[in-house]
Protein backbone atom coordinates (compact mmCIF):
# COMPACT_ATOMS: atom_id res chain seq x y z
CA UNK A 1 0.00 0.00 0.00
CA UNK A 2 1.34 2.98 -1.25
CA UNK A 3 1.19 6.51 1.45
CA UNK A 4 -0.81 9.27 0.27
CA UNK A 5 2.08 11.69 -0.08
CA UNK A 6 0.29 15.15 -0.58
CA UNK A 7 0.90 16.45 3.27
CA UNK A 8 4.47 14.92 2.92
CA UNK A 9 4.97 17.25 -0.76
CA UNK A 10 3.35 19.75 0.84
CA UNK A 11 6.20 19.83 3.80
CA UNK A 12 9.45 19.43 0.99
CA UNK A 13 7.40 22.55 -0.93
CA UNK A 14 7.04 24.71 2.26
CA UNK A 15 8.59 28.44 1.45
CA UNK A 16 8.72 28.91 5.31
CA UNK A 17 8.63 26.30 7.49
CA UNK A 18 6.69 26.34 11.20
CA UNK A 19 7.80 24.38 13.36
CA UNK A 20 6.55 23.22 16.89
CA UNK A 21 9.71 22.57 18.99
CA UNK A 22 8.94 20.82 22.45
CA UNK A 23 11.62 20.51 24.56
CA UNK A 24 15.35 21.33 24.37
CA UNK A 25 15.21 24.76 23.30
CA UNK A 26 18.95 24.87 21.78
CA UNK A 27 17.38 22.71 19.02
CA UNK A 28 14.44 25.52 18.30
CA UNK A 29 17.73 28.18 18.43
CA UNK A 30 19.13 26.07 15.34
CA UNK A 31 15.96 25.98 13.56
CA UNK A 32 15.68 29.44 13.70
CA UNK A 33 18.82 30.32 12.69
CA UNK A 34 17.70 29.03 9.11
CA UNK A 35 14.75 31.23 8.63
CA UNK A 36 11.97 28.82 9.65
CA UNK A 37 9.78 30.23 12.14
CA UNK A 38 10.01 28.26 15.58
CA UNK A 39 7.12 27.94 18.40
CA UNK A 40 9.14 26.67 21.13
CA UNK A 41 7.33 24.44 24.21
CA UNK A 42 9.03 24.96 27.46
CA UNK A 43 8.15 21.60 28.61
CA UNK A 44 8.35 19.82 31.73
CA UNK A 45 6.35 16.64 33.09
CA UNK A 46 3.06 17.47 33.82
CA UNK A 47 1.84 16.84 37.54
CA UNK A 48 5.14 17.28 38.63
CA UNK A 49 5.69 14.38 36.92
CA UNK A 50 3.41 11.90 39.35
CA UNK A 51 2.15 9.42 37.43
CA UNK A 52 -1.09 8.70 39.02
CA UNK A 53 -1.89 12.43 38.69
CA UNK A 54 -0.06 12.32 35.07
CA UNK A 55 -2.99 9.44 34.09
CA UNK A 56 -6.20 11.42 35.93
CA UNK A 57 -4.82 14.52 33.93
CA UNK A 58 -4.90 12.54 30.04
CA UNK A 59 -8.39 10.67 31.24
CA UNK A 60 -9.26 14.59 31.51
CA UNK A 61 -7.70 15.14 27.75
CA UNK A 62 -5.46 17.50 29.16
CA UNK B 1 37.89 24.81 48.27
CA UNK B 2 34.83 23.17 50.16
CA UNK B 3 32.00 21.87 48.75
CA UNK B 4 28.56 23.77 48.41
CA UNK B 5 24.93 22.89 46.95
CA UNK B 6 21.91 24.01 46.61
CA UNK B 7 18.17 23.27 45.39
CA UNK B 8 16.38 25.63 43.24
CA UNK B 9 12.79 24.00 43.64
CA UNK B 10 10.26 23.50 41.00
CA UNK B 11 12.14 25.26 38.48
CA UNK B 12 12.48 23.19 35.14
CA UNK B 13 15.00 23.51 32.35
CA UNK B 14 16.50 21.07 29.56
CA UNK B 15 19.46 18.86 30.15
CA UNK B 16 21.82 21.12 27.45
CA UNK B 17 20.28 24.16 29.24
CA UNK B 18 21.94 22.90 32.44
CA UNK B 19 24.97 21.75 30.56
CA UNK B 20 25.51 25.18 29.37
CA UNK B 21 24.83 26.88 33.22
CA UNK B 22 27.34 24.25 34.35
CA UNK B 23 30.04 24.97 31.97
CA UNK B 24 28.86 29.55 33.08
CA UNK B 25 28.98 28.61 36.57
CA UNK B 26 32.47 26.62 36.52
CA UNK B 27 34.57 29.55 34.66
CA UNK B 28 33.24 31.93 37.89
CA UNK B 29 36.00 33.09 40.09
CA UNK B 30 36.49 31.58 42.95
CA UNK B 31 34.37 28.09 42.03
CA UNK B 32 35.95 25.00 41.20
CA UNK B 33 34.84 21.75 40.13
CA UNK B 34 31.14 21.20 39.40
CA UNK B 35 27.47 20.57 37.95
CA UNK B 36 24.12 21.37 37.65
CA UNK B 37 20.99 19.02 36.56
CA UNK B 38 17.76 18.17 37.61
CA UNK B 39 16.88 15.76 40.60
CA UNK B 40 16.33 12.66 38.57
CA UNK B 41 17.66 9.59 39.19
CA UNK B 42 20.07 9.72 36.35
CA UNK B 43 21.29 12.77 37.41
CA UNK B 44 22.06 12.06 40.97
CA UNK B 45 24.25 9.12 40.12
CA UNK B 46 26.27 11.31 38.00
CA UNK B 47 26.41 13.90 40.78
CA UNK B 48 28.19 10.69 42.58
CA UNK B 49 30.60 9.82 39.36
CA UNK B 50 31.95 13.06 39.43
CA UNK B 51 32.61 13.33 42.74
CA UNK B 52 30.36 16.15 43.57
CA UNK B 53 27.78 13.48 45.86
CA UNK B 54 26.26 16.00 48.46
CA UNK B 55 23.70 14.94 50.78
CA UNK B 56 21.10 17.97 50.09
CA UNK B 57 21.15 16.43 46.41
CA UNK B 58 19.06 13.60 47.99
CA UNK B 59 16.27 15.65 49.08
CA UNK B 60 16.01 17.35 45.29
CA UNK B 61 12.96 16.00 43.09
CA UNK B 62 12.23 15.73 39.41
CA UNK B 63 11.53 19.12 39.23
CA UNK B 64 13.88 20.52 41.36
CA UNK B 65 17.31 22.10 40.05
CA UNK B 66 20.99 20.17 41.64
CA UNK B 67 23.50 22.86 41.87
CA UNK B 68 26.92 21.38 43.48
CA UNK B 69 30.05 22.85 43.21
CA UNK B 70 33.40 23.16 45.35
CA UNK B 71 33.87 26.93 45.52
CA UNK B 72 36.40 29.27 47.87
CA UNK B 73 33.43 30.35 50.14
CA UNK B 74 30.03 30.03 50.66
CA UNK B 75 29.79 33.51 49.52
CA UNK B 76 31.23 33.09 46.05
CA UNK B 77 28.80 29.64 45.67
CA UNK B 78 25.98 31.57 46.03
CA UNK B 79 26.83 35.00 44.15
CA UNK B 80 28.59 32.60 41.27
CA UNK B 81 25.11 30.37 41.18
CA UNK B 82 23.02 33.57 41.26
CA UNK B 83 25.03 35.15 38.48
CA UNK B 84 24.61 32.01 35.98
CA UNK B 85 20.79 32.12 36.85
CA UNK B 86 20.50 35.50 35.44
CA UNK B 87 22.74 35.06 32.75
CA UNK B 88 20.56 31.82 31.58
CA UNK B 89 17.21 34.17 31.88
CA UNK B 90 18.67 37.03 30.03
CA UNK B 91 19.81 34.51 27.15
CA UNK B 92 15.97 32.79 27.24
CA UNK B 93 13.99 36.21 27.28
CA UNK B 94 16.33 37.33 24.11
CA UNK B 95 15.31 34.31 22.23
CA UNK B 96 12.52 35.65 19.98
CA UNK B 97 10.94 32.42 19.97
CA UNK B 98 6.96 31.99 20.63
CA UNK B 99 6.74 30.27 23.96
CA UNK B 100 4.07 28.16 25.16
CA UNK B 101 3.70 25.59 28.40
CA UNK B 102 2.11 22.84 26.37
CA UNK B 103 2.25 21.29 23.00
CA UNK B 104 -1.91 21.71 22.90
CA UNK B 105 -1.86 25.73 23.20
CA UNK B 106 1.22 25.82 20.55
CA UNK B 107 -0.66 23.89 18.05
CA UNK B 108 -3.56 25.31 18.76
CA UNK B 109 -2.09 28.75 18.48
CA UNK B 110 -0.63 27.93 14.93
CA UNK B 111 -2.61 25.25 13.07
CA UNK B 112 -0.28 26.39 10.24
CA UNK B 113 2.56 24.32 11.82
CA UNK B 114 4.05 21.38 9.69
CA UNK B 115 6.16 20.03 11.49
CA UNK B 116 6.78 19.40 15.35
CA UNK B 117 10.43 18.40 16.63
CA UNK B 118 9.62 16.54 20.20
CA UNK B 119 13.26 15.88 22.38
CA UNK B 120 11.44 15.26 25.97
CA UNK B 121 12.45 12.94 27.98
CA UNK B 122 11.43 9.00 26.34
CA UNK B 123 8.77 8.41 29.14
CA UNK B 124 6.72 11.32 27.99
CA UNK B 125 7.68 11.54 24.35
CA UNK B 126 4.97 9.31 22.77
CA UNK B 127 1.90 11.17 24.01
CA UNK B 128 3.69 14.46 23.18
CA UNK B 129 4.02 13.10 19.25
CA UNK B 130 0.13 11.69 20.05
CA UNK B 131 -0.63 15.38 20.51
CA UNK B 132 0.98 16.52 17.04
CA UNK B 133 -0.18 13.51 14.99
CA UNK B 134 -3.66 14.58 16.02
CA UNK B 135 -3.40 18.36 14.73
CA UNK B 136 -2.06 17.50 11.72
CA UNK B 137 2.06 17.83 11.97
CA UNK B 138 4.71 15.51 11.12
CA UNK B 139 6.85 14.26 14.03
CA UNK B 140 10.68 13.70 14.47
CA UNK B 141 11.24 12.43 17.73
CA UNK B 142 14.82 12.54 18.91
CA UNK B 143 13.45 11.11 22.62
CA UNK B 144 14.67 7.34 23.38
CA UNK B 145 14.02 4.93 24.67
CA UNK B 146 10.58 4.50 23.33
CA UNK B 147 9.06 1.04 23.18
CA UNK B 148 9.04 -0.87 19.73
CA UNK B 149 5.15 -1.47 19.80
CA UNK B 150 4.84 2.54 21.21
CA UNK B 151 6.84 3.54 17.87
CA UNK B 152 4.75 1.00 15.94
CA UNK B 153 1.06 2.89 17.24
CA UNK B 154 2.29 5.97 16.42
CA UNK B 155 3.66 5.27 12.71
CA UNK B 156 0.51 3.56 12.10
CA UNK B 157 -2.02 6.38 13.40
CA UNK B 158 0.32 8.98 12.06
CA UNK B 159 0.22 6.91 8.12
CA UNK B 160 -3.42 6.70 8.17
CA UNK B 161 -3.63 10.46 8.00
CA UNK B 162 -0.72 11.04 5.19
CA UNK B 163 1.86 11.95 8.45
CA UNK B 164 5.43 10.89 8.98
CA UNK B 165 7.63 10.35 12.20
CA UNK B 166 10.51 10.43 11.89
CA UNK B 167 12.08 8.14 14.42
CA UNK B 168 12.16 7.63 18.01
CA UNK B 169 15.75 8.21 18.65
CA UNK B 170 16.14 10.33 15.18
CA UNK B 171 19.63 12.69 15.06
CA UNK B 172 19.25 13.53 11.20
CA UNK B 173 16.80 15.23 9.18
CA UNK B 174 16.96 18.47 6.63
CA UNK B 175 13.43 19.34 5.05
CA UNK B 176 12.68 22.31 2.67
CA UNK B 177 16.18 23.28 3.03
CA UNK B 178 16.20 22.94 6.54
CA UNK B 179 18.67 21.07 8.78
CA UNK B 180 17.27 19.44 12.30
CA UNK B 181 19.07 18.42 15.30
CA UNK B 182 22.10 17.03 14.58
CA UNK B 183 22.33 17.29 11.04
CA UNK B 184 24.52 19.49 8.72
CA UNK B 185 23.37 22.13 7.15
CA UNK B 186 23.29 21.46 2.78
CA UNK B 187 22.60 22.58 -0.41
CA UNK B 188 19.56 21.17 -2.06
CA UNK B 189 20.34 18.72 -4.93
CA UNK B 190 18.46 16.04 -7.21
CA UNK B 191 19.03 13.56 -4.54
CA UNK B 192 16.38 12.51 -2.13
CA UNK B 193 18.18 10.87 0.96
CA UNK B 194 15.88 8.21 3.33
CA UNK B 195 18.54 6.53 5.85
CA UNK B 196 18.00 4.54 9.56
CA UNK B 197 21.80 5.82 10.61
CA UNK B 198 21.78 9.24 11.09
CA UNK B 199 25.29 9.45 10.67
CA UNK B 200 25.26 7.63 6.97
CA UNK B 201 22.63 10.30 5.68
CA UNK B 202 24.39 13.20 7.00
CA UNK B 203 27.89 11.87 5.87
CA UNK B 204 26.53 11.26 2.22
CA UNK B 205 24.80 14.45 2.57
CA UNK B 206 27.93 16.36 2.86
CA UNK B 207 29.99 14.15 0.11
CA UNK B 208 27.62 15.45 -2.46
CA UNK B 209 27.85 18.98 -1.50
CA UNK B 210 31.64 18.52 -0.99
CA UNK B 211 31.40 17.43 -5.02
CA UNK B 212 29.06 20.62 -5.83
CA UNK B 213 25.48 18.79 -5.50
CA UNK B 214 23.35 18.20 -3.04
CA UNK B 215 19.96 16.66 -1.25
CA UNK B 216 16.18 17.62 -2.12
CA UNK B 217 15.60 16.06 1.43
CA UNK B 218 16.95 14.35 3.92
CA UNK B 219 14.60 11.23 6.17
CA UNK B 220 15.80 10.00 9.39
CA UNK B 221 13.54 6.78 10.43
CA UNK B 222 15.29 6.15 13.49
CA UNK B 223 17.07 2.95 14.13
CA UNK B 224 14.09 0.92 15.26
CA UNK B 225 12.25 1.38 12.03
CA UNK B 226 14.12 -1.37 9.97
CA UNK B 227 13.50 -3.45 13.36
CA UNK B 228 10.15 -5.68 14.34
CA UNK B 229 7.24 -4.82 14.97
CA UNK B 230 7.76 -1.43 13.07
CA UNK B 231 8.93 -2.88 9.82
CA UNK B 232 10.03 -0.02 7.38
CA UNK B 233 7.34 1.99 7.90
CA UNK B 234 8.56 5.30 7.58
CA UNK B 235 11.47 4.42 5.22
CA UNK B 236 8.86 2.81 2.96
CA UNK B 237 6.54 5.80 3.12
CA UNK B 238 9.53 8.41 2.51
CA UNK B 239 10.56 6.34 -0.58
CA UNK B 240 6.61 6.58 -1.43
CA UNK B 241 7.24 10.63 -0.99
CA UNK B 242 10.54 10.95 -2.68
CA UNK B 243 9.26 9.12 -5.62
CA UNK B 244 6.58 11.66 -5.99
CA UNK B 245 8.74 14.54 -5.37
CA UNK B 246 9.52 16.29 -8.46
CA UNK B 247 12.64 17.70 -6.85
CA UNK B 248 14.09 14.21 -6.17
CA UNK B 249 15.54 12.66 -9.25
CA UNK B 250 17.48 9.79 -7.29
CA UNK B 251 16.86 8.17 -4.37
CA UNK B 252 19.68 7.18 -2.02
CA UNK B 253 18.57 4.55 1.40
CA UNK B 254 21.34 4.04 4.05
CA UNK B 255 20.89 1.72 6.56
CA UNK B 256 22.45 -0.94 8.65
CA UNK B 257 21.07 -4.32 6.85
CA UNK B 258 17.44 -5.14 8.16
CA UNK B 259 16.26 -8.77 9.20
CA UNK B 260 15.14 -10.99 5.90
CA UNK B 261 11.75 -10.41 5.83
CA UNK B 262 12.16 -6.74 6.04
CA UNK B 263 15.20 -6.26 3.41
CA UNK B 264 12.72 -8.60 1.10
CA UNK B 265 9.73 -5.74 2.08
CA UNK B 266 12.49 -2.62 1.15
CA UNK B 267 13.74 -4.41 -1.86
CA UNK B 268 10.13 -5.26 -3.28
CA UNK B 269 9.47 -1.45 -3.00
CA UNK B 270 12.46 -0.62 -4.63
CA UNK B 271 12.07 -2.53 -7.28
CA UNK B 272 8.85 -0.95 -7.48
CA UNK B 273 9.88 2.51 -7.92
CA UNK B 274 10.22 4.47 -10.78
CA UNK B 275 13.32 6.22 -9.56
CA UNK B 276 16.60 5.06 -9.99
CA UNK B 277 17.54 4.11 -6.14
CA UNK B 278 21.16 3.73 -4.46
CA UNK B 279 21.01 1.28 -1.70
CA UNK B 280 23.58 0.68 1.05
CA UNK B 281 22.17 -1.91 3.44
CA UNK B 282 25.52 -2.51 5.47
CA UNK B 283 26.74 -5.99 5.27
CA UNK B 284 24.27 -6.81 2.70
CA UNK B 285 25.37 -9.00 -0.14
CA UNK B 286 25.51 -6.92 -3.84
CA UNK B 287 23.19 -9.77 -5.37
CA UNK B 288 20.45 -9.57 -3.21
CA UNK B 289 20.49 -5.86 -3.16
CA UNK B 290 20.80 -5.84 -7.18
CA UNK B 291 18.40 -8.12 -7.59
CA UNK B 292 15.79 -5.14 -6.78
CA UNK B 293 17.34 -3.32 -9.65
CA UNK B 294 18.86 -0.71 -7.18
CA UNK B 295 22.50 0.29 -7.62
CA UNK B 296 24.61 -0.91 -4.83
CA UNK B 297 27.11 0.69 -2.47
CA UNK B 298 29.06 -1.59 -0.34
CA UNK B 299 30.53 1.78 2.45
CA UNK B 300 29.05 5.27 2.98
CA UNK B 301 31.60 6.85 0.63
CA UNK B 302 30.13 4.52 -1.73
CA UNK B 303 26.73 5.52 -1.79
CA UNK B 304 28.02 9.59 -2.55
CA UNK B 305 30.37 7.86 -5.40
CA UNK B 306 27.70 6.02 -7.36
CA UNK B 307 25.41 8.54 -7.08
CA UNK B 308 27.56 11.31 -8.34
CA UNK B 309 28.36 9.37 -11.21
CA UNK B 310 24.93 9.46 -11.86
CA UNK B 311 25.00 13.08 -12.74
CA UNK B 312 28.65 13.48 -14.17
CA UNK B 313 30.32 14.61 -10.85
CA UNK B 314 33.21 12.87 -8.81
CA UNK B 315 33.25 12.46 -5.52
CA UNK B 316 36.17 14.46 -3.36
CA UNK B 317 37.92 11.47 -1.79
CA UNK B 318 41.75 10.58 -1.06
CA UNK B 319 43.07 7.91 -3.28
CA UNK B 320 44.40 4.60 -2.05
CA UNK B 321 48.13 5.83 -3.48
CA UNK B 322 47.47 8.91 -1.64
CA UNK B 323 46.96 7.66 1.94
CA UNK B 324 49.96 4.69 0.67
CA UNK B 325 52.27 8.08 0.84
CA UNK B 326 50.37 9.77 3.98
CA UNK B 327 51.41 6.18 5.63
CA UNK B 328 54.91 5.82 4.58
CA UNK B 329 55.58 9.06 6.05
CA UNK B 330 54.09 8.85 9.11
CA UNK B 331 55.70 6.07 10.40
CA UNK B 332 59.30 7.24 9.79
CA UNK B 333 61.09 8.16 12.75
CA UNK B 334 58.80 5.65 15.27
CA UNK B 335 59.62 3.60 17.67
CA UNK B 336 60.09 -0.06 17.23
CA UNK B 337 57.17 -0.50 20.13
CA UNK B 338 54.66 1.78 19.03
CA UNK B 339 52.57 -0.77 17.02
CA UNK B 340 49.01 -0.13 17.80
CA UNK B 341 46.04 2.11 16.95
CA UNK B 342 43.51 3.98 19.71
CA UNK B 343 40.19 5.33 18.25
CA UNK B 344 38.19 7.33 19.92
CA UNK B 345 35.00 7.94 18.29
CA UNK B 346 31.90 10.26 19.06
CA UNK B 347 29.28 7.76 17.47
CA UNK B 348 28.67 4.16 16.54
CA UNK B 349 28.18 4.09 13.20
CA UNK B 350 31.72 5.52 12.36
CA UNK B 351 33.25 3.15 15.54
CA UNK B 352 31.73 0.06 13.60
CA UNK B 353 32.86 1.53 9.93
CA UNK B 354 36.28 2.36 11.19
CA UNK B 355 36.81 -1.16 13.06
CA UNK B 356 35.80 -3.15 9.92
CA UNK B 357 37.97 -0.56 7.66
CA UNK B 358 40.91 -0.91 9.84
CA UNK B 359 40.69 -4.74 10.21
CA UNK B 360 40.46 -5.67 6.51
CA UNK B 361 44.36 -4.14 6.88
CA UNK B 362 45.22 -4.58 9.94
CA UNK B 363 43.62 -7.05 12.41
CA UNK B 364 41.73 -7.41 15.21
CA UNK B 365 40.18 -4.68 17.18
CA UNK B 366 38.93 -4.43 20.93
CA UNK B 367 36.32 -2.19 21.61
CA UNK B 368 33.28 -1.45 24.34
CA UNK B 369 31.38 -1.70 20.93
CA UNK B 370 32.90 -4.55 18.99
CA UNK B 371 32.67 -6.25 15.60
CA UNK B 372 32.44 -9.61 17.84
CA UNK B 373 31.81 -10.24 21.58
CA UNK B 374 35.00 -11.85 21.85
CA UNK B 375 36.67 -8.35 21.30
CA UNK B 376 34.60 -6.85 24.01
CA UNK B 377 36.97 -4.38 26.33
CA UNK B 378 36.84 -5.56 29.83
CA UNK B 379 37.00 -1.92 30.62
CA UNK B 380 36.16 0.50 28.10
CA UNK B 381 38.63 3.22 29.96
CA UNK B 382 41.04 0.57 29.27
CA UNK B 383 42.47 0.19 26.09
CA UNK B 384 44.41 -3.33 24.82
CA UNK B 385 46.60 -3.53 21.73
CA UNK B 386 44.44 -1.73 18.94
CA UNK B 387 41.11 -0.24 20.51
CA UNK B 388 38.40 1.61 19.23
CA UNK B 389 35.80 3.07 21.81
CA UNK B 390 32.53 4.40 20.97
CA UNK B 391 32.15 7.52 23.56
CA UNK B 392 28.37 7.85 22.67
CA UNK B 393 27.39 4.47 24.47
CA UNK B 394 25.37 5.21 27.45
CA UNK B 395 28.24 4.48 29.88
CA UNK B 396 29.63 7.67 28.69
CA UNK B 397 26.46 9.72 27.98
CA UNK B 398 23.95 8.52 31.11
CA UNK B 399 22.70 11.94 32.75
CA UNK B 400 25.08 13.66 29.69
CA UNK B 401 24.71 15.21 26.42
CA UNK B 402 25.60 12.90 23.03
CA UNK B 403 29.73 13.71 23.17
CA UNK B 404 28.95 15.74 19.87
CA UNK B 405 26.97 18.24 21.40
CA UNK B 406 29.15 18.15 24.36
CA UNK B 407 32.83 16.48 22.61
CA UNK B 408 34.72 17.22 25.95
CA UNK B 409 34.16 13.20 27.03
CA UNK B 410 36.97 12.52 24.68
CA UNK B 411 39.99 14.71 26.36
CA UNK B 412 41.22 12.89 28.81
CA UNK B 413 41.05 9.47 26.48
CA UNK B 414 43.29 11.69 23.68
CA UNK B 415 45.87 12.22 26.83
CA UNK B 416 46.15 8.87 27.85
CA UNK B 417 46.38 6.40 24.66
CA UNK B 418 48.75 9.57 23.37
CA UNK B 419 51.32 8.43 26.65
CA UNK B 420 50.79 5.00 25.82
CA UNK B 421 54.68 3.73 24.37
CA UNK B 422 52.66 0.92 22.26
CA UNK B 423 50.70 3.59 20.50
CA UNK B 424 51.69 4.38 16.67
CA UNK B 425 48.29 6.31 15.90
CA UNK B 426 45.15 8.03 17.24
CA UNK B 427 42.05 7.55 15.17
CA UNK B 428 39.15 10.48 15.81
CA UNK B 429 36.10 11.74 14.13
CA UNK B 430 34.27 15.27 13.76
CA UNK B 431 30.88 15.58 13.26
CA UNK B 432 29.40 18.90 13.27
CA UNK B 433 25.34 19.96 13.51
CA UNK B 434 23.45 22.29 13.89
CA UNK B 435 22.91 22.09 17.19
CA UNK B 436 25.97 20.43 18.33
CA UNK B 437 29.14 22.26 19.85
CA UNK B 438 30.19 25.19 17.61
CA UNK B 439 34.13 24.44 17.88
CA UNK B 440 34.56 20.84 18.31
CA UNK B 441 38.30 20.46 17.10
CA UNK B 442 39.05 23.41 19.21
CA UNK B 443 37.38 21.82 22.51
CA UNK B 444 40.48 18.70 22.59
CA UNK B 445 43.22 20.64 19.65
CA UNK B 446 45.18 21.24 22.70
CA UNK B 447 44.98 17.78 24.02
CA UNK B 448 46.28 16.43 20.80
CA UNK B 449 49.29 18.85 20.57
CA UNK B 450 50.30 18.34 23.81
CA UNK B 451 49.86 14.27 23.73
CA UNK B 452 52.33 14.57 20.23
CA UNK B 453 54.70 17.12 22.42
CA UNK B 454 54.21 14.43 25.06
CA UNK B 455 55.12 11.64 23.00
CA UNK B 456 58.46 13.51 21.09
CA UNK B 457 59.59 14.66 24.13
CA UNK B 458 60.38 10.74 24.85
CA UNK B 459 61.60 10.15 21.62
CA UNK B 460 58.41 8.55 19.82
CA UNK B 461 56.55 10.12 17.08
CA UNK B 462 52.81 10.18 17.18
CA UNK B 463 50.57 10.26 14.70
CA UNK B 464 47.15 11.58 14.69
CA UNK B 465 44.64 10.69 11.49
CA UNK B 466 41.04 12.40 11.69
CA UNK B 467 38.31 13.26 9.67
CA UNK B 468 35.35 15.55 9.58
CA UNK B 469 31.52 14.92 8.38
CA UNK B 470 29.85 18.20 7.99
CA UNK B 471 29.28 20.74 4.86
CA UNK B 472 30.94 24.40 4.06
CA UNK B 473 27.67 25.40 4.67
CA UNK B 474 27.68 24.33 8.76
CA UNK B 475 27.89 27.36 11.43
CA UNK B 476 31.28 25.48 12.32
CA UNK B 477 33.42 26.42 9.42
CA UNK B 478 34.48 23.49 7.81
CA UNK B 479 37.75 25.36 6.66
CA UNK B 480 38.73 26.88 9.65
CA UNK B 481 38.22 23.26 11.73
CA UNK B 482 40.41 21.80 9.22
CA UNK B 483 42.94 24.17 9.65
CA UNK B 484 43.49 23.90 13.04
CA UNK B 485 43.96 20.23 12.55
CA UNK B 486 46.27 20.24 9.91
CA UNK B 487 48.20 23.24 11.82
CA UNK B 488 48.81 20.89 14.61
CA UNK B 489 49.97 18.34 12.50
CA UNK B 490 46.86 16.29 11.94
CA UNK B 491 46.61 14.18 9.11
CA UNK B 492 43.15 14.91 8.12
CA UNK B 493 40.81 12.90 5.35
CA UNK B 494 37.73 13.03 3.37
CA UNK B 495 35.92 10.63 5.11
CA UNK B 496 36.08 8.22 8.94
CA UNK B 497 36.54 5.47 6.28
CA UNK B 498 39.55 6.62 4.68
CA UNK B 499 40.73 7.86 8.11
CA UNK B 500 40.65 4.00 9.16
CA UNK B 501 42.20 3.11 6.14
CA UNK B 502 45.29 4.82 7.12
CA UNK B 503 45.16 4.23 10.35
CA UNK B 504 45.30 0.74 9.42
CA UNK B 505 48.08 1.12 6.50
CA UNK B 506 50.31 2.78 9.54
CA UNK B 507 50.04 0.03 11.97
CA UNK B 508 50.68 -2.74 9.22
CA UNK B 509 53.70 -0.85 8.22
CA UNK B 510 54.69 -0.78 12.29
CA UNK B 511 54.17 -4.84 12.28
CA UNK B 512 56.44 -5.77 8.68
CA UNK B 513 54.85 -4.12 6.08
CA UNK B 514 51.70 -6.46 5.81
CA UNK B 515 48.54 -5.06 4.51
Amino acid sequence: MKTDTKKLQELFDAKELVVVNVGVSAFGEAIQKQGAQVIQVDWKPMAGGDDEMLKLLEMMGM
Amino acid sequence: MKQYAQIRKNEYHDSLELLLATSILCEKDGIGKGNIAMGNAASKALFDSLGLSNPLAEQAGIMDVIIVAEAQSEEAFTEAVEATFEQMRGKKESNPSKHFDTTQDAVRAYPDAQLCVISVPGEYAKAEAMKALEAGLHVILFSSHISPEDELELKLFAQSRGLLVMGPDCGVVNLAGVAFLLGSVTDRGPFGLCGATGVGIQHVGALLQAAGSGASQIIGTGGGDLKQPVGGISMLMGIDALENDPATEYILLVSRKPNEEILAKILARIKDCSKVVVACFMGCERKVVESSGAIYAATLDEVAVKALELVGKKAMLQSESELDEMAAAAVVGMKPEQKYVRGLFTGGTYCEEAMNAFTALAGDVYSNAPLRESLRLKDSLVSCQNSCVDCGEDEFTAGKPHPTMEPSVRRPFITKEASDPEVCVLLLDFIFAVSAHMDPVGVVIEDIKQGMAAAAADGRKLAVVASICGTDSDFQSLGEQRAKLEEAGVLVCQTNYLAARLAGKIVALRNGGKQ
